[in-house]
């Protein structure tokens, strides 16, 4: 019987682990945490639907295109919109309790970028609630033993021989052991690389490492450079905290004041609907603001901000001592989102054969910029489309032999356990984070990206010289190497694009050139980053 | 501020306590203080020792996925949603949660709670109906973290016995709306493994992170069977 590894059950995971088990096919999902601690959990505003009067699957395309800076495949792009009003119907029918209307058909918000109302929402906790069906869903299989979940289980690298993927080696937490898990296939879903980062608004578990470790093992990264900086982010003692969209597509006003009177921005440059411009240029217009942005929704009153955005409300008062009700919130833009990732084709096969990549970990749907409320889509779609083609893989002939490598692994888990040095890989990770933040900003320009590399290029040199402190969970050292790496090639692409589109703002490049209306793509060789750009589906 | 933390190198390990210093002060939550301990280029206990990192369980930091449920002050909590300057005293104590196995510090196994949803096969079966009446309360029952603060907290609960606490009643009540067909046998979990031994002592709301208000789902589930 087939069998196949998911690694990380967010909703992209759990999708594919559903979608794979109701074909009868056995997967193990596997992860650090269980569903609840994902990331997705965290996505508040709702997702695409295009279901409303005048609104179409073209439509729908032609924001998600266009938004995107011109450069996402847009037969891929269509195929997930045309899809979209059935996966609205398959979450409502597994239980998702999303907001309805009069009627009692699943209402519909305004969100930036979009030409109608298409954000099916519910409440301001859309990806909780679609996480909790789907783990519903999923208990249905694991009870079938069509899917067993590794729960404790970290990522460490793929087993690969001859360009073939045979599954991967796992790290079990809680017995501090390695494990070698053998699959017919090795779906990646392992959310985007905010590790790198330090904290962003996402979840502090989705670090970039194991599509860094893929990177070091042969699989090709695309359009690392396009990062997505949420234009409402409120800043906390914990973290920058992410304001919801839905509270601009509720109404939600930005201005700030000159001469003691608010200028509202957004709408003074490009009207009524300023505010819910797509968030690259949003951000952008915050980042030039001349003093401090706020975000008012006050107006809106408490019954509405109760019923439809009681989180924005709760993370306001309870982080920022905010009261929105009656006082504005001081917003700037913050690191969100990785339109970049893993390159996967319209399958979302990666480069390395029997390797998928699905959710915010592979690179497909977004292009430049992304549209709020097409990250949970994408992140269903995407676990679908690989669930479909992985269905149809044959088993593999014959099991490689990976002993060496399982006791590789396991000895460089001893050496760390044993180790006496006081280097802190945790320090060096926190290094990494400050550096990325300081030269991979909203706007780059080449002094800046160089003095990155530099820098990044120094610890990558110190990696290999030191073995580091063993007071910490062994997958704190054994992913600094990659995640400066991945590191490298974010600044290393974002260095070789020599334009401004989307989310990639260079001051010394400020236009868009048509010669770069392409993906980039960085493939890791024996220590040399290597950069082309390609069109979409020709690599 | 004087950090007390009850530490464990690993499961198997004996726990120990150790004590830190946090210099900082005003509205910090008890999670970015841990941070702030942690990300240190050396981080030395309060008699200038050098001590490992503190484990701990951490996703969002911002109370909406239960990982750093922990015991705060003997009180039970979100880490991420208890402030320094909210808590009674000036020494902060931290516990990892007691009913569930040490991991490391102030990680746990919380791995009892699935087991026991998945022993009941509480999954949906065939289409959910329109939740109408049950909007209000359906929403508010699936924002549950299963964090496991309410097991912590209920004094019927004990890992391994018959009585599978809170998040099981709100799991059923879930259920029963969204999967009609399945009533009879649900109804018999429920009375089984809930029940039967709740005391409605109603320590589970009052804990919750989420609010839920799990009193709601009990009185319309023991109005059904």
């Amino acid at each position: 019987m087939k069998k196949i590894l998911v690694i990380g059950s967010g909703l992209s995971g759990l999708v594919c682990a559903i979608e794979l088990a109701s074909r009868g096919i056995h997967t193990i999902l596997a992860s650090p945490y269980p569903s609840e601690r994902a990331q997705s959990v965290m996505a508040q505003g709702g997702i695409n639907s295009p279901r409303g009067e005048g609104d179409s699957p073209e439509l729908h395309c032609e924001d998600t295109v266009r938004s995107g800076g011109d450069i996402a495949d847009r037969d891929a792009v269509y195929s997930m919109c045309r899809e979209a009003l059935e996966i609205t119907d398959w979450l409502e029918r597994l239980g998702t309790v999303f907001n309805r209307d009069k009627k009692g058909n699943v209402s519909l918000r305004a969100f930036g970028g979009q030409s109608k109302d298409r954000t099916a929402y519910a409440g301001s906790s859309t990806g909780k609630q679609i996480m909790s069906a789907l783990v519903r869903e999923a208990r249905r299989y694991e009870c079938e033993g069509l899917i067993t979940r590794l729960m404790g289980y970290q990522f460490h690298s793929a087993l690969i021989k001859e360009e073939v993927c045979y599954g991967a080696i796992l790290y079990n937490e809680i017995k501090g052991e390695m494990e070698a898990v053998y699959a017919d296939a090795l779906v990646m879903a392992t959310g985007g690389q905010n590790g790198v980062f330090g904290k962003t608004t996402g979840s502090t578990l989705c670090d970039g490492y194991a599509a860094a470790r893929l990177f070091l093992q042969g699989a090709a990264l695309k359009n690392l450079e396009f990062i997505q900086y949420h234009p409402t982010t409120v800043e906390t003692p914990q973290k920058r905290m992410l304001i919801s969209e839905a509270a601009r597509g509720e109404g939600g006003r930005l201005y700030y004041e000159k001469d003691k009177k608010r200028v509202y921005f957004m709408e003074e440059a490009f009207g009524e609907k300023g505010n819910l411009m797509p968030r690259d240029v949003v951000a952008k217009c915050i980042y030039d603001a001349p003093s401090k942005v706020f975000l008012d929704i006050s107006f809106l009153g408490e019954k509405l901000i109760s019923e439809r955005l009681f989180e924005v409300k709760e993370v306001a008062e309870k982080y920022a001592g905010i009261d929105v009700t009656c006082e504005s919130i001081p917003v700037y833009p913050s690191v969100h989102f990785f339109m970049g990732g893993l390159w996967v084709d319209k399958c979302h096969r990666t480069t390395v054969d029997r390797v998928y990549a699905i959710g915010e970990c592979a690179s497909m749907y977004h292009g430049a910029n992304r549209l709020g409320g097409n990250s949970l889509l994408s992140a269903i779609y995407s676990a679908r489309v690989a669930a479909r083609s992985v269905s149809e893989l044959s088993e593999q002939k014959e099991a490689a032999n990976f002993t060496k490598a399982l006791e590789s692994a396991k000895a460089e888990l001893t050496e760390r356990r044993q180790s006496q040095s006081q280097f802190s890989a945790m320090y060096i990770r926190y290094e990494m984070a400050k550096l990325m933040n300081d030269c991979l900003g909203i706007c780059r320009n080449e002094e800046k990206l160089k003095e990155g590399i530099e820098g990044i290029d120094y610890y990558l040199s110190v990696c290999e010289k030191l073995s580091f402190d063993s007071d910490v969970s062994p997958y704190v050292s054994y992913s600094l190497m990659p995640m400066l790496a991945l590191s490298k090639a974010i600044l290393t692409c974002a260095l070789e694009r020599r334009e401004s589109r989307g989310a990639h703002i260079r001051e010394d490049y400020p236009e868009r050139l048509e010669k770069y209306r392409r993906c980039s793509v960085i493939c890791y060789n024996g220590g040399e980053y290597k950069v082309s750009f390609e069109e979409e589906g020709r690599v | 501020m004087k950090v007390n933390i009850k530490r464990q190198k690993s499961p198997e390990s004996e726990p120990y306590w150790q004590s830190f210093e946090y210099k900082g002060e005003g509205h910090i939550a008890v999670s970015a203080i841990l941070d702030c301990l942690n990300y240190t280029d050396d981080l030395y206990d309060i008699n200038g020792e050098r001590a490992d990192r503190i484990r701990w369980e951490c996703s969002c930091m911002q109370a909406l996925c239960g990982g750093c449920a922990m015991i705060i002050n003997s009180r039970p909590a979100l880490a991420c949603k208890t402030f320094a300057d909210e808590i009674e005293g000036d020494e902060l104590t931290l516990e990892p949660l007691s009913k569930f196995p040490v991991v490391a510090d102030l990680m746990v196994d919380r791995s009892i709670i699935y087991e026991y949803l998945n022993k009941a096969r509480l999954y949906t079966e065939g289409d959910s109906p329109s939740p109408g009446k049950h909007h209000e309360q359906q929403y508010s029952v699936a924002k549950c973290l299963k964090c496991g603060l309410c097991l912590e907290a209920c004094p019927n609960f004990r890992p391994g016995e018959e009585f599978y606490g809170p998040v099981f009643a709100n799991e059923s009540y879930l259920l029963s709306t969204q999967t009609e067909g399945k009533n009879k046998a649900l109804g018999k979990e429920y009375v089984k493994h809930f029940q039967e031994g709740c005391s409605k002592a109603l320590s589970c709301s009052i804990i919750c992170p989420q609010n839920i208000e799990t009193l709601t789902s009990i009185l319309r589930m023991n109005r059904k069977y």
